[in-house]
């Protein structure tokens, strides 16, 4: 069993165990009358524990134990607050404005973490994959130089082609000036390049003989731009989620702080 | 399809920087120079290099060099010593991560605008953070006039002490609550019910608890009684009233009442029937003749004697009116005592009124006579005194023939000229009351004593049953004494008012919660 | 206008000398001395005169009755000459760390450790007065005042530990200086007036270019000494009692392939594309007749088999291993059916061996080992072709691509390799944001470098076992730490001289140009920027260990030693 399978199963198995255990006292206590408020503080230090996680990140310099080991617990934790919530509402919608959007921030983050789980899960995979490597801030230099070979084999001042030349300025330029095709390319689907590729295959036909071979390096440039567009739309991806996790987060956590005053504020026993 | 894309530049010479939150603006084109922004984004693009003055042995200027890194520059430095060529300045571009920072930031500063803004307002307040609406009763121009009228806050603060104060009163009364913020051993300890603050402010209008049992522990209002639930409040569940009533150990209190989940599962059989109980009353009735006899005659207008002829629901439609000899019994017990002269009838009522009557019975024919507008009236009334003589002896006879029979029917008499067998024209009280005798005094009929309702400690409402035959709960047609309490056991209501039957069977349906009633102030 | 720019002296050679202390006097004394006595000082050229050598990378050190001079385990880089009274060396046992004063490195402190916390808004590359001024180690001392550790009870050591006295004229700690090892055995002083003459392996290697005598003389103390204390060290050899080990050592014959410096060859191999094993020098071919046990010493070697038209690998053996024992073994014990060399063995870069001849083997080790750790016997005859590779094959281990991978890259001299598993990787440099907080504000690696499938080699300072970029360092600003032998770089007495940065064959080390606190340059008076050369040291002031480790969360990175292939092959287990 490899590494990640531990700890996938000793996660897994710890996850049960709690959630079945916190299942058995939601279904015990509920009745009572305090119950919304004590499953609210198990809810709120679930959540100020995953809060922690972004402490734990902003000083890699303290002995503080590895961020692997925190993100496991990050995660399976994230897991077992969302049964914690669902006990706190009791399995019942939340009521009024105020409660509504509080629900709907921890619907969001919690949910945007699924997601984001998911994706450092599957993308990287597929980076692997599909092979190359580029750093994500070198990209745009990486285009950048492409699209300079590619305009001198089209534009350039040995390059006799008309066609060609037109063929560049409708469609290539436009395919090379900035990153495309970012939903086909996380759906993994092939076909908005496979459409430019067929149509260089096509000029391909009716060129001469040294036109073609400026046309294959041209359709080698097509696709090395569509491999480097991969590897943009899936790293974007890969950054783009934490911006809904962590901004959200600290909404979330104001409108708790509010909610726990307000709900002590009109409580029964407030006066 | 694609092929993987080339190879970044691998940079022997520099480090890539993903800590920095700012990146050279000519990178995107690969042209980034190598001083790069610095933590604020601004572009640290100066000169390209810092001339170098060279003075050999014997001049006094010296020569200024050009130290620029990739080799010396054609032109060289200027002659104050400042170098020519300057580095193109950038707009430094902002990273990934530094626009996530701004991010949050945002949503922190718009979280807290927006909910000082609402929450400082309590009319914005009020509608944002209200978590359902308010019942009828407590909320419209009504109530407010009423919260004023009691000394209580206006709107979310008539039941909320803290419903109108601002963000700082918030604080303080949700630092200040019982139980509190860090009260966590309490709240876990908390028994179901205990009575809470907020009761005080039911009771500014709903004056006192007003418990069903005065040793009834008390219980915070909301227990039973939520609001936030729409139009109307809540109706309370079984279970509210299970909270005692479902416990045997708080139960111990009254042993006589035993442990009660649900109506149709463990209610207790009326008591009417376990205790076998009789209706005392001394007025005598026989449902069963009056219902099903073959010797009832029909009533005035054609119809059938049936239950609704005597007995008719008050004004609420909720209980009968009580059976009035009058309006219900007359018709046919029309008190006459002779079938020649049937307006003469018997007053009812009195015993002495009964005396008084027939000692002026010569009168009353006299009367009785002109009023038929007779030849002669004196005759008439001789005849007719003769009569009752012949039939029934004396006066005082008559009397105790009309107090204490209780025959239908008579022995059979001659009365003038009639012979043979003949009907009593007429039962005595006896039939229906208990009359006793009284030495010097009339008769003395035991005044009756009929109970308005027999099981007080449920409420009934005749006019939610209306579609129901009365017979289907009254088994009226089987009961041949008044001694019979004629009402239902509980398995008839069981019937309908069960989970299977499918209506509302909840305790609150027939039983009350607060004796009396809670009024409103 | 710009401001004014900071201008600093550009470091020399020899601008920390090694003992500023050394003065005309003690030049003189020393080349009265043999053997630089003997030496001619025209040999030496004008850039390194001898008197130059001799003043500026030696020192005069005076030791007194049990100080400890050079300890066991340490990185050194120094040679010694008694020039005066005796010193001993601890043979047998070893003696306990706590006698030898040792520590570890110094970790930052709790205040220093969370001031890490404002390291964001410093300009790259900013060197503070402080970090310019600190000097390594020894350097700083300016004379005998110097911090000396006295072994406790030396009666009792005598006693009960073997010991060899030397004195003066002879020389010891050249296996350190020279082979970039630790220090083999403890030395202490035996004498209250013992003065030694330490020369850094700087000059030492310069001293031996130019005079063959002091050559021949230091190559051939080094094999005696070297031999014999490995020998004792290796666990094949642990059953002989000290007579057999002497037969043993006697017989023992030595091997060094390759080149010292093999880094400039094979980078210009790699360049080409031509790193291939058959180009690599045979030390022991398949097919042949298995002449000896091979031990090895130092470098690396490659263990291959012969299939279609050329070699496939099937692992890489690194100091401490042992090839060919079990042909020789087998032999022994079944003599009529014997075997041939079932592999070949080929250097790698720099190699050194020594070579146990089969004789020695059946006479004495072999019938001094239990049964247990005898290796089983051969079964496959050696001429049939067999596509499947050995099952305990490294091969086997970790696939084909991923051996041929880190065997041509020469990625195996790593003991501190920063590998990182793509298939989880989600490129969010977490790791390289981790690096440059603990080294304020500068990430010393890239996240970026070679990869084979689904594994890539960060360009992070490997901290080899080999480490090729010490050689050429003029100042010694590039050495190892004592304790676990990190490769570290001062920057205070680093001058920028780029050897170690052309050295490196995996351009580990980068030149960086140093700043001042408002983020201009730092330049020198002919207005060139100060560079610095920089890598990954392991984090070895810092709390915690290796922040890029401890700071992925997906488990993707992790420092490892590949000098044995079974850590990988554990790591990457699908």
């Amino acid at each position: 069993m490899n590494r990640f399978r531990r700890q996938i199963l000793a996660g897994c198995l710890g996850l049960t165990a709690a959630t079945a255990g916190a299942l058995w006292l939601h279904l015990s206590y509920r009745a009572r009358p305090d119950y919304a408020f004590l499953s609210g503080w198990v809810l709120l230090a679930g959540m100020f524990v995953l809060a922690l996680y972004n402490v734990r990140k902003k000083l890699p310099f303290l002995p503080l134990g590895k961020s692997e080991t925190w993100l496991q617990i990050h995660i399976y934790l994230g897991f077992f607050t969302t049964f914690l919530f669902l006990f706190h509402l009791n399995f019942r919608l939340p009521r009024g404005l105020f409660e509504i959007t509080l629900a709907g921030l921890f619907v969001l983050v919690s949910g945007s973490g699924f997601l984001g789980l998911f994706f450092s899960r599957v993308l990287p995979r597929r980076l692997a994959t599909r092979g190359g490597e580029a750093i994500f801030e070198k990209i745009p230099a990486q285009r950048h130089a492409l699209r300079m070979e590619a305009e001198t084999l089209a534009l350039g001042r040995d390059a006799n082609s008309p066609v060609i030349a037109e063929f560049y300025v409708k469609r290539l330029a436009v395919f090379l000036a900035g990153p495309r095709n970012f939903w086909p390319h996380l759906m993994e689907s092939c076909r908005p390049v496979g459409g430019l590729l067929a149509e260089l295959a096509d000029l391909r036909r009716v060129a001469t003989e040294g036109d073609r071979e400026r046309i294959d390096q041209l359709a080698r440039l097509v696709r090395q731009k569509d491999g480097l567009d991969y590897q943009r739309a899936l790293q974007l991806t890969l950054r783009l989620w934490l911006f809904v996790h962590i901004p959200l987060t600290y909404g979330l956590m104001i409108f708790t702080v509010l909610h726990i005053v307000l709900v002590y504020a009109f409580s029964g026993g407030a006066q | 399809m694609s092929e993987p894309p080339p190879a970044p530049d691998f940079d022997a010479q520099n480090y890539a920087r993903p800590n920095q939150n700012w990146i050279c603006g000519h990178a995107g084109e690969g042209g980034q120079c190598r001083l790069g922004p610095d933590a604020r984004g601004r572009c640290g693009a100066a000169s390209e290099c810092q001339p170098r003055l060279e003075t050999k042995p014997g001049e006094t200027k010296g020569r200024w060099h050009c130290t620029r890194p990739g080799g010396a520059c054609e032109s060289g430095p200027l002659p104050d010593g400042r170098c020519g060529g300057s580095l193109p300045s950038c707009a430094p571009v902002p990273t990934l991560r530094w626009l996530r920072g701004r991010m949050t930031f945002a949503v922190i500063a718009i979280s807290c605008a927006a909910l000082l803004i609402v929450l400082g307002h309590p009319p914005y307040r009020n509608g944002f953070i209200n978590p359902g609406e308010i019942s009828q009763a407590h909320s419209g121009a009504v109530f407010a006039l009423r919260a004023a009228t009691n000394q209580l806050p206006a709107s979310c603060g008539s039941c909320h002490g803290a419903g109108n104060a601002g963000p700082g009163g918030l604080v303080n009364a949700a630092w200040h609550a019982e139980p509190g913020i860090f009260d966590l051993e309490k709240m876990a300890g908390a028994t179901v019910g205990e009575p809470m603050a907020m009761d005080a402010a039911c009771l500014k209008c709903h004056g006192g608890r007003n418990l069903h049992q005065v040793d009834a522990p008390p219980i915070a209002c909301v227990f039973c009684h939520t609001e936030h639930a729409g139009l109307n409040m809540a109706p309370t569940t079984d279970a509210n009233c299970n909270f005692c009533h479902g416990d045997a150990a708080k139960m111990m209190v009254s042993p006589t009442t035993p442990v009660i989940h649900h109506f149709a599962d463990d209610h207790p059989q009326f008591r009417f029937i376990t205790e076998r109980r009789r209706d005392p009353d001394t007025l005598q009735f026989n449902h069963q003749l009056h219902l099903t006899g073959a010797t009832i005659p029909r009533l005035p207008g054609g119809g059938k004697l049936d239950c609704e002829y005597c007995h008719q629901p008050d004004a609420a439609g909720a209980y009968m009116q009580p059976v009035a000899f009058e309006k219900n019994c007359r018709v046919c017990h029309s008190l006459q005592f002779d079938p020649q002269t049937p307006e003469l009838t018997l007053p009812h009522g009195s015993g002495e009124f009964v005396s008084a009557f027939l000692r002026s019975l010569p009168n009353q024919y006299l009367q009785l006579a002109q009023k038929r507008s007779a030849p002669d009236p004196t005759g008439f009334v001789e005849n007719k005194l003769a009569g009752l003589r012949a039939q029934f002896g004396s006066g005082e006879d008559l009397e105790q023939r009309i107090f204490f029979s209780t025959a239908t029917f008579g022995p059979a008499a001659n009365i003038g000229t009639l012979a043979g067998a003949t009907r009593a024209i007429f039962p005595g009280c006896a039939l229906c009351h208990e009359v006793k005798h009284m030495a010097g005094a009339a008769p003395e009929i035991t005044p009756p004593v009929i109970p308005g309702r027999w099981l007080t400690r449920a409420k009934f409402n005749h006019a939610k049953h209306l579609g129901i035959s009365c017979a289907q709960c009254h088994a009226a047609s089987q009961s041949q004494s008044s001694a019979d309490i004629i009402l239902p056991p509980k398995e008839t209501c069981a019937a309908c008012h069960s989970p299977r039957g499918g209506v509302a069977n909840s305790c609150a349906e027939c039983h009350h919660y607060h004796q009396p009633q809670m009024a409103v102030k | 206008m710009p401001a004014a720019p900071t201008i600093l002296e550009r470091p020399q050679r020899w601008d920390a000398s090694f003992d500023p202390g050394m003065t005309e006097e003690g030049v003189e004394r020393v080349l009265a001395t043999a053997p630089f006595s003997r030496m001619n000082a025209e040999r030496f050229p004008k850039r390194t005169p001898l008197r130059e050598i001799l003043r500026n990378d030696t020192r005069i050190s005076k030791f007194r009755q049990g100080e400890i001079i050079v300890r066991q385990g340490d990185y050194g880089t120094s040679a010694f000459l008694v020039l005066r009274g005796a010193v001993r060396v601890v043979l047998k046992p070893h003696l306990a760390p706590s006698l030898l004063g040792r520590q570890a490195t110094k970790k930052k402190g709790i205040f220093r450790t969370l001031a890490q916390l404002w390291n964001g808004s410093r300009p790259a590359e900013f060197l503070s007065r402080r970090q310019l001024g600190r000097n390594t180690g020894l350097g700083t001392r300016q004379d005998a005042e110097a911090v000396r550790i006295v072994l406790q009870d030396v009666p009792r050591i005598l006693d009960r530990n073997r010991t060899e006295q030397m004195t003066a004229g002879e020389f010891f700690g050249e296996i350190a200086a020279l082979s970039r090892m630790a220090r083999t055995s403890t030395i202490f002083a035996d004498s209250d007036d013992a003065e030694l003459l330490e020369i850094r392996w700087q000059g030492l290697r310069d001293l031996m270019k130019y005079d063959d005598a002091l050559r021949a003389h230091i190559n051939q103390i080094y094999r005696e000494r070297a031999l014999a204390s490995y020998l004792r060290a290796t666990p094949l050899l642990q059953h002989l009692d000290e007579a057999r080990l002497e037969m043993v050592a006697g017989a023992v014959e030595f091997a060094t392939f390759g080149d010292y410096d093999w880094s400039g060859e094979y980078k210009r191999l790699a360049q080409a594309g031509n790193v291939r094993p058959e180009k690599e020098p045979v030390i022991l071919g398949e097919g042949d007749y298995p002449n000896g046990v091979v031990l090895v010493r130092a470098g690396f070697a490659r263990v291959s088999q012969k299939i279609g038209g050329g070699e496939r690998t099937l692992n890489y053996l690194g100091a401490g291993q042992v090839f060919g024992l079990d042909e020789i073994a087998h032999n022994w014990r079944s003599k009529d059916r014997p075997v041939n060399n079932q592999y070949s063995l080929r250097a790698i870069g720099y190699t050194h061996l020594l070579i146990v001849p089969t004789q020695v083997m059946e006479a004495v080790v072999l019938p001094s080992l239990p049964a247990s750790e005898l290796p089983p016997l051969i079964q496959r005859p050696e001429g049939d072709f067999d596509i499947d590779a050995p099952a305990a094959s490294a091969r086997e281990k970790v696939g084909a691509e991923t051996l041929e991978f880190l065997t041509e890259n020469r990625f195996f001299n790593g003991t501190a390799t920063m590998v990182i598993d793509l298939d989880r990787c989600t490129r969010c440099d977490d790791c390289v944001r981790a690096c440059a907080s603990t080294h304020d504000n500068n990430p010393r690696f890239l996240r970026h470098g070679p990869s084979a499938g689904r594994l890539l080699i960060a360009n992070a300072c490997m901290h080899c076992a080999d480490p090729v970029c010490m050689i050429g360092c003029p100042t010694g600003a590039i050495h190892r730490e004592s304790f676990a032998g990190q490769v570290v770089i001062n920057p205070a007495t680093c001058i920028g001289c780029k050897s170690c940065f052309n050295n490196c064959p995996y351009d580990a080390i980068r030149m960086v140009e140093a700043r001042d606190e408002r983020g201009e340059l730092l330049v020198d008076q002919e207005m060139k920027p100060i560079t610095k050369a920089t890598k990954c040291d392991l984090c070895v002031e810092n709390r915690g260990g290796p922040a890029c480790e401890r700071a992925c969360p997906h488990g993707a990175l992790t420092r490892m030693n590949l000098n044995q292939i079974d850590a990988l092959a554990k790591w990457l287990k699908p």
